[in-house]
């Protein structure tokens, strides 16, 4: 058959290689004999190798002769055995005779000759291998042995079917590689003995006529050599269990006993007796198992126990395995298990679970004590949680999930020995829920109402605003600094005033308010010069330093525990601060730095109106005195200006107007009508001066209190008479007349009486009556620094609006205003 | 007005202590546990039985340790047990074997038996608590408990004849123990047979405290609690 294959392969690829190429067209090449052979020395077939075919179609044609004859045949058959071969029948057939056997290709172009086979066929028998082998175990006296059966290979000629063969089986274990070859005969079945009980098998069978060559093996067959001839194996006693305390049964698990039926006894002894008993009940427990009754169970006693395994061939005996029962008690798990869920008082939900002892168990009589366990966990949970209950029969659990469905099992177990139950089944409980509802509940209750709290806190903050503005960023003193560059004013860098003063050290240290009130001392000493304030450059003005530094590093000295301190200080030793020069006290507040601003943007203010104001060329050294209140016992040298400060008060209004609108302050002023007026009477003003706008701008944005100052614009203190009453001449600006009442802290002196209306824009205001204790100075106002003081007066109404209750001085008190009491505002 | 009866008050509260103080100093005269109508005060047969139980269980936790420690010690692969099938010194005792021979056997005889057991095991925890100090390398652990029992047994079997004098019968068994003869054994020279007797001699402990506690709730339920435990 293979070489069949082969010789078809090859004509397939010569085919190919002739339809490839035609111009290698030539005679066909040499073919082969493979071989010849026959099965049975009756007939015989032989099977070439065609050579190349030249490219062409090629005929191949067998031609013989016999030795006794000259004549040459022609292949009787070509077809019974396949593609390339030539099967002799029979009558072809004659086993005296050599053959000579060639093989001729022939093609188009010519032909070729295989080299002559010499053919005996007695030589080239080789028969099939047999077939249908089959195998079995038997088993006779009591002794297993292999039972081989085949068939002879079959034949094409049925006729031919009364050959003898020899017949050869080989078999070895599986596993092995060695065969042991066994020579049967010619019967077709075989006995074979003496194999390894349990072993699997492997066997083949080949065969042969009396001549010739062996067949090739036949196809493997495996067999299971069965044990069962020797005497069984040791049965193992597994276990031995008393669910109750009261009976139990041992199991055990039979050795391989081969295929015979085995029998199992058991057979036991108890401490102290001799007599052996066999098993009083094989069946209660099942398959090979021994029942002990209450009969025949005792406790605190040995039993030695065997198993015997016995077969016709013989008997096994097992290990003993010693009992005492004891020690072996496992009893069923807990029954009737309850989960219930109670509340307690304190409405939280608890588990509570009964479960009964086992039915087999008899707790009642005290003879089993059982102890119990218990595990839980929730349904996604990987962890049982175990709790051991003792003997108790119910167990309450607390703080489980809410939400929760949690798995719950018990087992048991005697007292002292023995071993744990099986779990029971899972039980489920699902914790509720709605307990936690109803905390939640409380809890969004909770957040609603503290949210609204919040919501409407920020809200009056919002609406308060300004008061926490003014907390953060209080108004500014006015300038007390003669001397300071406009410019530098201007550009309202607190930074370089400060070290234009003198303080070039951050954060601000005594070192540098003492540098301060130094540098004020001496202004003071040049108090009644006048200076214009740009072209008369001064020692002070030296001082102005170029650096442009942002007042961030101000921020230490403002700190509002400092400022709060400060507050504190001054109020408390306000006899020390009085001593010292007033104008060295404002100093000294004004290191801070909301103080400073305020003074730079009053003195920013004061500048501008010297520049505008053609009255006030010069700048007098009055600015400086503290016009807060009057303080004529301290200061000689101020007094002289205490009646301007008194005047200076009045012309707040605009700052108190601005300031109004955002502070309930004690002052009432009636300027609100009049500030909508106002405005709109600048904006149509044809005057465009600085001040002008920036009180627009101020107005609009009315945020800024430090910009207040600039309000002053457009009213001047006129003229202050001091004959009989003490009136106030107000000059608008714009050309517009007000009416106001100016309470000027300290002073108590309201001015609310519009006494006349002179020119159009002078204002006379008359002083309250009920107040008419305020010292006025009998000198006659200056008027040349009414403009410069107005910026301090300004300077401190805007702090007096900004005083928080508990650091206010009393203002109605004849004493000198600590600048610093206000400052807790910060507070 | 208000002064008054705040000083009303104070007297009123004063009355109430003092007068609470009192009453507690009686409740701390008298003795709780004392049954009421009992002419001497005495500690119920419940008690008595609740303490019993836990003490032979105690007993029996202990020597079962014990035991356990010391096989697996000593008695790994010598197959001592198979020798221990020979019985105990106290097998001369009767004792129930099963339920059913504990429930038929009357309480005054299981009292008596449990009695005997004690009795019969005076004798060899002394000798136990001894002779176990000189196994080679006894641990600690063994040797605390040898004393520690043969203590607990002593007290098992005071509290033992007090239920017994309690239950009123009419004699009690004294003589009911048996003999231990076992002291050569646990001074053999002989390693092996040596620590055979010992393994002997605490199977037979761990064996008989065993049925001591068993016998004794057993008692306690028939007795006290009818049958219901």
């Amino acid at each position: 058959m293979k070489q069949g294959f082969i010789s078809s392969f090859q004509i397939i690829l010569q085919l190919a290689l002739t339809t490839a190429g035609l111009t290698g067209q030539s005679y066909p090449g040499k073919p082969t004999i493979m071989r010849c052979r026959s099965l049975e020395k009756e007939t015989f077939s032989c099977w070439w190798k065609p050579g190349s075919d030249g490219g062409l179609p090629t005929n191949y044609t067998l031609l013989y002769s016999k030795d006794s004859e000259e004549k040459i045949y022609e292949c009787p058959d070509y077809q019974a055995s396949g593609p390339n071969s030539c099967y002799f029948d029979k009558n072809h057939t004659n086993p005296w005779t050599t053959y000579i056997i060639t093989v001729m290709a022939t093609n188009e172009i010519g032909s070729n000759s295989s080299d002559p086979q010499y053919v005996d066929v007695t030589s080239i028998v080789q028969p099939d291998a047999p077939v249908n082998l089959s195998l079995e175990t038997k088993t006779s006296a009591s002794i297993t042995y292999l039972w081989a059966k085949w068939s002879p290979p079959p034949l094409a000629d049925v006729s031919s079917n009364s050959h003898v063969y020899h017949y050869e089986l080989r078999l070895k274990p599986e596993e092995k590689e060695e065969w042991e070859t066994i020579s049967v005969g010619v019967q077709t079945h075989y006995k074979v003995m003496g194999l390894q009980a349990g072993v699997k098998y492997v066997v083949q069978v080949r065969c042969m006529l009396d001549i010739g060559e062996w067949s090739e093996w036949s196809s493997e067959r495996h067999i299971q050599i069965p044990s069962g001839e020797s005497p069984p194996e040791k049965p193992t006693i597994i276990k031995c269990r008393s669910p109750e305390k009261e009976t139990f049964t041992c199991w055990w698990k039979p050795g391989s006993g081969g295929g015979h039926p085995t029998n199992h006894t058991l057979l036991y002894s108890k401490e102290g007796e001799e007599k052996v008993y066999e098993c009083p009940d094989y069946k209660t427990a099942g398959p090979n198992s021994c029942y002990f009754d209450k009969k025949h169970t005792s406790f605190w006693t040995i039993y030695n126990i065997t198993v015997r395994a016995t077969n016709e061939m013989g008997s096994n005996v097992s290990d003993p395995h010693y009992v005492d029962v004891t020690y072996i008690v496992q009893p069923d798990p807990p029954v009737n298990i309850t989960l219930e869920l109670k509340k307690s008082v304190n409405r939280k939900p608890y588990l509570v679970l009964t479960w009964s002892p086992p039915p087999l168990a008899d707790v009642r009589s005290g003879w089993l004590t059982l102890e119990y366990e218990l595990r839980l966990k929730p349904e996604e949970g990987e962890e049982w949680e175990t709790i051991f209950v003792g003997q108790q029969t119910q167990c309450k659990m607390f703080s489980l999930n809410p939400g929760k469905t949690y798995i719950v099992q018990i087992h048991c177990k005697p007292d002292h020995h023995g071993s744990w139950s099986e779990w029971s089944p899972e039980m489920y409980i699902q914790i509720p829920t709605d307990f936690r509802v109803k905390d939640m509940v409380v809890w969004i209750i909770v957040g609603v109402l503290s949210s609204l709290i919040c919501l409407i806190m920020s809200w009056t903050m919002i609406l308060k605003g300004y008061r926490m503005m003014a907390f953060i960023l209080p108004p500014v003193p006015g300038p007390k600094i003669k001397g300071i560059d406009t410019h530098l004013l201007e550009t309202g860098k607190s930074e370089e005033l400060l070290s234009a003063l003198g303080c070039h050290g951050f954060p601000p240290t005594s070192d540098c308010e003492e540098l301060l009130i130094e540098y004020l001392e001496v202004e003071d000493s040049e108090d009644q010069q006048l200076m214009p304030s740009h072209d008369t450059p001064s020692k002070n003005t030296k001082m102005i330093p170029k650096e442009t530094d942002s007042d961030s590093g101000r921020g230490s000295c403002d700190s509002p525990s400092l400022l709060s301190e400060k507050c504190r200080e001054s109020r408390a030793l306000p006899s020390a601060l009085q001593t010292q020069d007033v104008r060295a006290v404002q100093e000294n507040t004004g290191a801070k730095r909301s103080w400073e601003t305020q003074c730079i943007a009053s003195e920013q203010k004061t500048l501008l109106f010297n520049s505008e104001s053609a009255k006030s060329s010069t700048w007098p050294a009055a600015q400086l005195p503290n016009n807060h209140l009057p303080m004529f016992a301290y200061h000689s040298t101020v007094e002289a200006h205490k009646i301007v400060l008194s005047t200076a008060n009045v012309n707040i209004s605009p700052v108190l107007v601005g300031n109004e609108e955002k502070h309930q302050s004690q002052y009432s002023i009636t300027e609100t009508v009049h500030d909508n007026m106002e405005k709109q009477r600048e904006m149509e003003n044809s005057k465009t001066d600085q001040s002008t706008v920036q009180v627009k701008q101020n107005r609009h944005s009315d945020k800024s209190p430090f910009l207040n100052p600039k309000l002053m614009d457009y009213v001047e203190v006129h003229k202050v008479r001091q004959d009989e009453e003490p009136t106030v001449l107000l000059k608008h600006k714009e050309n517009n007349g007000k009416t106001e009442k100016y309470t000027v802290p300290g002073t108590s002196k309201e001015y609310t009486k519009v006494s006349t209306v002179v020119d159009h824009n002078i204002l006379v205001l008359m002083p309250d009556s009920r107040i008419q204790h305020t010292p006025v100075s009998q000198e006659p106002a200056m008027e040349t620094s009414q403009n410069l003081q107005q910026g301090q007066a300004e300077k401190n109404m805007s702090y007096c609006l900004t005083v928080p209750s508990d650091c206010k001085r009393e203002t109605s008190g004849s004493e000198y205003m600590d600048p610093s009491s206000f400052m807790p505002s910060f507070k | 007005m208000s002064a008054r009866g705040a000083s009303l008050k104070g007297l009123l509260l004063v009355v109430l202590l003092v007068s609470n103080m009192l009453l507690t100093k009686e409740g701390v005269t008298s003795l709780p546990i004392c049954p009421n109508g009992s002419i001497n005060c005495q500690v119920s047969l419940e008690e008595l039985f609740d303490r019993a139980v836990k003490l032979s269980h105690y007993i029996h936790s202990l020597s079962s340790e014990m035991f356990n420690e010391f096989d697996e010690r000593y008695a790994q692969g010598r197959g001592f047990i198979a020798k221990a099938v020979n019985g105990c010194h106290t097998s001369s005792l009767t004792t129930p074997e099963d339920k059913e021979q504990a429930q038929q056997i009357h309480h005054e005889d299981l009292l008596n038996l449990v009695l005997g057991v004690l009795r019969s095991w005076n004798d060899p925890l002394i000798h136990l608590a001894s002779e176990v100090q000189r196994i080679k390398e006894a641990p600690e652990t063994i040797l605390w408990k040898a004393v520690e029992i043969e203590e607990q047994n002593k007290r098992l079997l005071e509290g033992m004849e007090k239920i017994v004098g309690r239950l009123h019968f009419g004699e009690i068994g004294n003589e009911i123990y048996s003999q231990w003869e076992g002291l050569p054994s646990l001074q053999l020279a002989d390693e092996d047979s040596r620590l055979f007797a010992f393994y002997n001699l605490l199977h037979c402990l761990r064996r008989d405290s065993h049925k001591i506690d068993n016998y004794l709730k057993l008692l306690k339920c028939r007795l006290i609690h009818d049958n219901n435990c």
